[in-house]
C-alpha cells in the first residue's frame, strides 16, 4: 500500500465533515473520490496533502506515518498535488514555474540546484524544464509567456507541469478537469491515460465528470455527509442502488 | 531587461562614479548618503518582493550595524574597518534571525508589520538608556578610519578615499543582492510570496525560506548602518526609529517595488526632492507626500512601472514583457 488512512475525522468548528474515513491505495492504482457537493471530498483531499491536520485517524505513506507531517514534507517523500483552482507561481513565465519545481526537487534531495551567485538556472535545470513543458504540449514560442495570461485550461496542464517535476510517487488531483472546455477536458483525460501507461504513477484524484473517472479509475471511493457509502471497482459502485440514488441520480446513463 | 534599462543602469553608475569631478563637496555628501539609503531601501526591498514580508521595523537592523561600526570607530579598535564591516553584516544577520524565528512562527500580515515595529521601537528605547550609545544624542563626531593592508592603505580621512569606498561597498552589497534575488534562491522566495501553499506543495520549506530571507536582508541593512558611521560621522537613534523604518517603503513604492532597481530610482528621487526644498523648511516633507500620493493614484506601479507601461504602449516592450 502507498497510502493507508484508517478513520480519518475532519471537523471545522463545530462542524463535522468526515466521519471516519478510511482508504487504502496501491502503487500504481488510479483512485477515485466521487461525491456530491459538500460531501467532504476536498477536506479529505487537504487532509491527505497535509493542508490540514485531521481530529483523528492515521495517515501511512509506504507504512510511515505522516499523520502529522507538514505539506513540504510529505511533497518531499512523493506527494504531488494540483488544487482545484489551478494555483501555479502567477507573476512567473512558464519555464521558471517549473524550474523553481525542479531546483526544489535537487535541493531537497541533496543535490545543489547549481551555485547560489548563477542568475540562470543550470543547464540541465533549464532542459529538464524545457522537457516537461514540451511533453505536455507547451510549444517553444510559450516558455516566455507569464503564467497569469494563460487560459483556464492552459493553466491546469502548467500547475500538472509543475507538480510533475517533482518527480512524485503518488499525484493528487483536485478536479483536473473542473471548468474545462469539452476539448481541453479529452485532451487532459487523454494526458491522465498516457501518464499512467508511461509511468506507473499512483494517482488519487476527486472528480466530477463520470466519463473521466469510468475511463482512468482502477478504483473508487463515494463519499456522502463525510462518509464512504461505496467503494469498489467502478462498475460494482456504479451499480449500487445506494450510490444511484445519492449521487449518480435517476436519469444517468452510461455506456 | 531591455536595452534603455541597461543604459539607465550605466548611466547611473557613472553618475555616482564621476559625481567627485562633477558636482561641489554639498551634492557628493548627498550622492554618497543616497548609496547608503539605497542599499537599505534595496535589503527591504528584497524582504518584500521578492519573499513578501514587510518589515516595518527594518532600521533597526541599520541602527545595529550604524551604532556598532560608530562605537567600534569613537574607541578606537584596532581593528580594520572592512572587518569592522563584515562584523555588523554578521551581527545584523544574527540580529534579523531571531527577529525571524520569534515572529515568523505564528504571525503573518500585520501582526508581523506590528510585531517588527514594536521590537524596532524597543531598540530605540534600550538606545535611550544605554551611556555606551550615548543616550538620546548618539555618537557623534566619530572619526574616519585609516585602513591598512598588505601593500596599501586606504585613508578614509582624506574625502575622495572616503567617498570612494562607500561607492564600492555599496557597488559590491547591490550587486551581491542582484544576484541572490536572480539566482535559485530568489525564485524560491518569489515562489514563497507569490503563492506559499504551491510553494510548500513542490517540496519548499517555507518557514525556512522566509527566515533564510530576513536573515539575509538583516545583513545588507546593517552593512548600510555600517558605512554610515564614517560617512555621516554621526548616529543617532533617528536612524533607528520608525520614520526611518519608513524610508525604504517610500522608496521603494516611488520608485516601484516589483523592480529590483525599483528602490534606487526612489532613493534618488527622495534625495532630489529633500535637495531642492532644502531652503524651504517643511516643503520636503510636504513635496515628498505630495509625490508620493501622486504615485500611488496614477502610477501604483511606481516610476519604473510607468515607465514600461509607457514603453509598452510605443511598442518598445515585446508582448509578455518577459526578459
Amino acid at each position: 500500500m502507498i497510502l493507508d488512512a484508517q478513520g480519518i475525522e475532519m471537523s471545522y468548528g463545530a462542524l463535522k465533515v468526515l466521519h471516519g474515513v478510511s482508504l487504502r491505495v496501491a502503487e500504481g492504482e488510479t483512485f477515485a473520490i466521487i461525491g456530491p457537493n459538500g460531501a467532504g471530498k476536498t477536506t479529505l483531499f487537504k487532509v491527505l496533502t497535509g493542508e490540514r491536520m485531521p481530529s483523528a485517524g492515521t495517515i501511512k505513506y509506504r507504512g510511515e506515518d505522516v499523520t502529522r507531517m507538514p505539506a513540504y514534507k510529505r511533497a518531499r517523500l512523493g506527494f504531488g498535488r494540483t488544487f482545484q483552482v489551478a494555483r501555479v507561481f502567477s507573476e512567473l513565465d512558464l519555464k521558471t514555474n517549473v524550474v523553481i519545481s525542479i531546483e526544489s526537487r535537487l535541493r531537497y534531495s541533496g543535490r545543489s540546484p547549481g551555485p547560489w551567485w548563477r542568475w540562470t538556472p543550470s543547464q540541465e535545470v533549464r532542459a529538464e524544464a524545457e522537457e516537461i513543458l514540451s511533453r505536455f504540449g507547451f510549444p517553444q514560442h510559450r516558455w516566455g509567456d507569464e503564467a497569469q495570461y494563460l487560459s483556464h485550461g492552459d493553466r491546469k496542464r502548467l500547475e500538472f507541469c509543475v507538480a510533475l517535476a517533482t518527480n512524485p510517487n503518488i499525484l493528487m488531483l483536485d478536479e483536473p478537469t473542473a471548468g474545462m472546455s469539452p476539448s481541453d477536458r479529452r485532451e487532459m483525460t487523454k494526458l491522465l491515460s498516457l501518464l499512467k501507461a508511461d509511468t506507473g504513477i499512483t494517482i488519487i484524484m476527486t472528480e466530477h465528470d463520470m466519463d473521466i473517472i469510468f475511463e482512468l479509475a482502477d478504483r473508487l471511493m463515494v463519499l456522502n455527509y463525510g462518509e464512504v457509502i461505496a467503494a469498489g471497482d467502478p462498475e460494482a459502485v456504479r451499480d449500487d442502488p445506494t450510490v444511484r440514488k445519492v449521487y449518480l441520480g435517476q436519469g444517468h446513463q452510461h455506456a | 531587461m531591455n536595452r534603455a534599462a541597461h543604459i539607465a543602469i550605466l548611466v547611473l553608475f557613472l553618475a555616482f562614479f564621476l559625481a567627485p569631478f562633477l558636482v561641489h563637496p554639498g551634492l557628493v555628501f548627498i550622492a554618497g548618503f543616497a548609496m547608503i539609503q539605497i542599499v537599505f531601501a534595496l535589503s527591504w526591498n528584497l524582504l518584500f518582493s521578492y519573499a513578501g514580508l514587510a518589515s516595518f521595523g527594518h532600521a533597526a537592523f541599520f541602527g545595529v550595524g550604524a551604532y556598532v561600526a560608530a562605537a567600534a570607530l569613537r574607541d578606537g579598535l584596532p581593528l580594520n574597518f572592512v572587518l569592522v564591516l563584515v562584523i555588523c553584516a554578521a551581527l545584523g544577520a544574527f540580529a534579523a534571525f531571531l527577529v525571524a524565528i520569534v515572529v515568523l512562527r505564528r504571525a503573518s500580515g500585520i501582526q508581523f508589520a506590528v510585531l517588527t515595529l514594536a521590537l524596532s521601537q524597543l531598540v530605540v528605547i534600550l538606545i535611550g538608556y544605554s551611556e555606551f550609545f550615548g543616550h538620546d544624542e548618539g555618537i557623534s563626531a566619530i572619526p574616519r578610519p585609516v585602513m591598512n593592508f598588505w601593500l596599501f592603505s586606504v585613508d578614509l580621512r582624506q574625502p575622495l578615499v572616503n567617498y570612494y569606498f562607500v561607492f564600492t561597498v555599496c557597488v559590491l552589497a547591490i550587486g551581491l543582492m542582484w544576484l541572490l534575488v536572480n539566482g535559485h534562491l530568489g525564485r524560491a522566495m518569489r515562489a514563497v510570496r507569490i503563492d506559499p501553499e504551491r510553494a510548500a506543495f513542490v517540496g519548499i520549506d517555507v518557514w525556512r525560506v522566509r527566515v533564510l530571507a530576513f536573515t539575509i536582508s538583516g545583513a545588507f541593512a546593517a552593512t548600510a548602518g555600517a558605512l554610515l558611521a564614517p560617512w555621516g560621522q554621526i548616529v543617532t537613534p533617528d536612524y533607528v526609529n520608525w520614520l526611518h523604518s519608513a524610508q525604504p517603503m517610500f522608496a521603494s513604492l516611488l520608485g516601484g517595488a516589483g523592480f529590483f532597481w525599483g528602490p534606487v530610482v526612489g532613493v534618488i528621487g527622495l534625495s532630489a526632492l529633500n535637495y531642492l526644498t532644502r531652503t524651504f523648511a517643511g516643503l520636503s516633507e510636504v513635496l515628498i507626500g505630495g509625490s508620493l500620493i501622486i504615485v500611488v493614484l496614477l502610477a501604483p506601479q511606481g516610476i519604473l512601472g510607468m515607465l514600461r507601461h509607457l514603453a509598452g504602449r510605443t511598442g518598445a516592450e515585446k508582448p509578455g514583457g518577459h526578459k
